[in-house]
């Protein structure tokens, strides 16, 4: 039996985390339901929910018209992809480098990856606008990337090289006396270790990259718009197709969920445990 | 198989001297452990031999030749760490078959060794799982396999048995020994515990603050400690260590401590320099002839019972055969066996030839 006191404690706790998950939600919720309405019975005073209404058409139109959603997905895959992927990739190399090799001045070069993140986007906008246009990157794929992995490579560097000098020592030592060299020690053992984080990033990265607006609104034009300026130009000077903006958002947030749902179980995985026995 | 030879061996970390001028002969196929407590640097020491530490100074000799620049893949040495440090992400079976897989052997006869290092090691039934699924005992039994399976010139073993409870600690140490009969390979072994390292070794090296303090059998370690250090470290209990004097009394010579006048052999000679007093429970005898004592202390541990009793202001410890019936504070004599007299230069802690 669950004493008087407990059992109210855990019914609090259980309302209060309700109440969050709630509040979190409800923004989401009615971006859904407006997506499933069509516009009169959204701005009707009250909003007529009658489920006879709910219709489908929102997400018809925001692929029927010349809009640029589907484009603006593309264009955010290709960039979000290759952001994490080279994020990764070099990132993961500067964040073992950091973790393990005796470099000097290694404080000094984390501060310094670090500091860029210091600054407010909307200080280096106007530089980095004037800089990407000297070199003809404006409104390129090849651009966004590199604008994102300034911002990216910073935070995977970080997060990677606490996870890799969380990885035993002792681990790289026995592969080193099995007869590894040090890059086949990364390649069969740091490696295989290190994949639910270094997955883990990755997801981390791709969000980051699909979701971001305020560089992409400066830099692209009319070729490389991501999703996000695509969903934002719904809102027009006289109307805003709110039902059809809500729709492409709820389309565009699906690969971030999915991808948010893979990545929580593999963090749940506890690679390393048993490794080392304390 | 082969020998190994430290020649004037330094390591150090910044302005920290971990390992200062450390010689070393081993021979083919000694089992040779390196001794002292945590931080005296024989764990240092060992990192070095594995090639997993470089050296400062001095050369690593394998077989004769330096081997100071080589990496420890190109070292034909095998460890056993502390932690085991088993792959977490491969199974009992490729965890033992790392090394072959590296060295790109065919499948078949990785198979095939990582079978026959399985059956010796008692681990057949358990190729398959990972090291988290596995007890303490049997990680440690994979650990040593994965040594085994290289059949390397040279073990190293770094504190093995140190996360063991003390049954299994008893047991894998007779495996090792064991497999050390069997294979013959020399062997280094790092531990803290005095018991393990006397009943292991051909020879033990005692380090002490990262310095040799002796390199000697373990009956010569035991019976003849080079100095106070290696003395009190070896052998439990501690030896006793009285700080007297020699005096000339009734035409004779005594070492005096406190009160008491011990006799010393007819042609003792006393040395200039002034002189401390050891001796091992074993030398010293309980019973009604001798000096006056009473006991302090009954600490049986089954085949002998070891007895602390207070003498001249300090204490002496006798270790008398079988179950003791003496009560604390029961008066008694104590006497002491002149052969078990050890003595040490009181300035330098040496001990003295006499």
């Amino acid at each position: 039996m669950i004493p008087y006191g407990r059992s109210l404690k855990r019914f609090l706790i259980r309302l209060g985390l309700a109440t969050f998950a709630l509040l979190a939600l409800s923004p989401v919720l009615w971006g859904v339901v407006t997506s499933l309405y069509p516009l009169s019975s959204l701005t009707s005073r009250p909003p007529d929910l009658n489920p006879a209404n709910l219709t489908i058409e929102n997400y018809i139109l925001v692929f029927d018209t010349s809009r640029g959603l589907f484009s603006g997905l593309v264009n955010s895959f290709i960039i979000a992809f290759f952001t994490s992927a080279v994020g990764l990739v070099v990132g993961s190399a500067a964040a073992y480098a950091l973790a393990r090799l005796n470099i000097p001045g290694r404080n000094q070069i984390l501060l310094m990856i670090l500091a860029t993140q210091m600054f407010p986007g909307i200080v280096i906008a106007i530089p980095l606008f004037l800089v990407m246009s000297h070199l003809d990157l404006v409104d390129t794929h090849f651009g966004l990337i590199m604008v994102y992995l300034s911002f990216i490579l910073p935070i995977v560097i970080w997060i990677l090289k606490g996870f890799f000098e969380s990885v035993p020592m002792e681990l790289e030592r026995a592969a080193a006396v099995d007869g590894a060299t040090p890059l086949q020690t990364f390649q069969f053992v740091v490696l295989p270790i290190s994949l639910p984080p270094l997955f883990a990033t990755g997801v981390f990265a791709f969000i980051e990259s699909w979701n971001e607006f305020f560089f992409a609104i400066i830099l692209t034009r009319i070729n490389v718009k991501t999703a996000p300026i695509a969903i934002a130009e719904f809102s027009g000077q006289y109307t805003t197709l709110y039902g059809q903006m809500l729709a492409s958002a709820v389309l565009a947030s699906i690969p971030v969920v999915v991808l948010a749902i893979i990545f929580r179980r593999f963090i749940l995985e506890g690679f390393v445990e048993g490794a080392i026995k304390a | 198989m082969a020998t190994l030879e430290l020649v004037h061996v330094v390591k150090k970390f910044g302005d920290f001297t971990a390992i200062n001028d450390v010689s070393l002969q081993v021979d083919e196929g000694q089992f040779v452990t390196l001794l002292g407590p945590s931080g005296c640097g024989k764990s240092t020491l060992l990192n070095m031999i594995s090639g997993l530490e470089d050296v400062t100074a001095g050369e690593i000799l394998m077989n004769g030749k330096v081997v100071n620049q080589l990496g420890p893949y190109e070292r034909d040495v095998a460890m056993v760490f502390q932690n085991y440090a088993l792959y977490p992400h491969m199974s009992v079976a490729e965890n033992i078959g790392f090394s072959m897989k590296l060295r790109k052997r065919p499948k078949k006869e990785i198979k095939e060794r990582v079978q026959s290092v399985a059956n010796m090691l008692e681990l057949e039934h358990l190729l398959h799982r990972l090291p988290r699924e596995l007890s303490g005992g049997q990680q440690q039994r994979v650990a040593i396999g994965r040594a085994v399976i290289r059949e390397p010139s040279i073990f190293l073993f770094d504190e093995p048995f140190s996360n063991l409870d003390a049954a299994l600690r008893i047991k894998t140490r007779g495996e090792i020994k064991e497999l050390h009969q069997r294979l013959g390979v020399t062997s280094i072994f790092v531990t803290h515990d005095q018991e393990e390292a006397l009943s292991l070794s051909d020879d033990i090296a005692v380090l002490s603050a990262g310095k040799l303090e002796q390199h000697g059998t373990p009956e010569e370690i035991y019976s003849r400690p080079a100095s106070k250090y290696v003395a009190r470290f070896i052998g439990s209990p501690q030896m006793d260590i009285f700080a007297g004097n020699f005096v000339m009394k009734d035409n004779s010579l005594w070492y005096q401590i406190g009160e008491a006048n011990m006799p010393l052999p007819i042609d003792f000679i006393a040395p200039p320099q002034q002189v401390d007093m050891g001796i091992r429970p074993e030398y010293v005898l309980l019973g009604t002839k001798g000096f006056p004592a009473s006991v302090r202390l009954v600490q049986p541990v089954g085949p002998f019972t070891y007895v602390t009793v207070d003498w001249q202001g300090g204490s002496v410890t006798a270790r008398v055969n079988g179950v003791s019936h003496l009560k604390v504070k029961e008066a008694l004599h104590v006497e002491f066996n002149p052969e078990g007299l050890i003595f040490f230069d009181r300035a330098s802690e040496k001990r003295l030839d006499i």
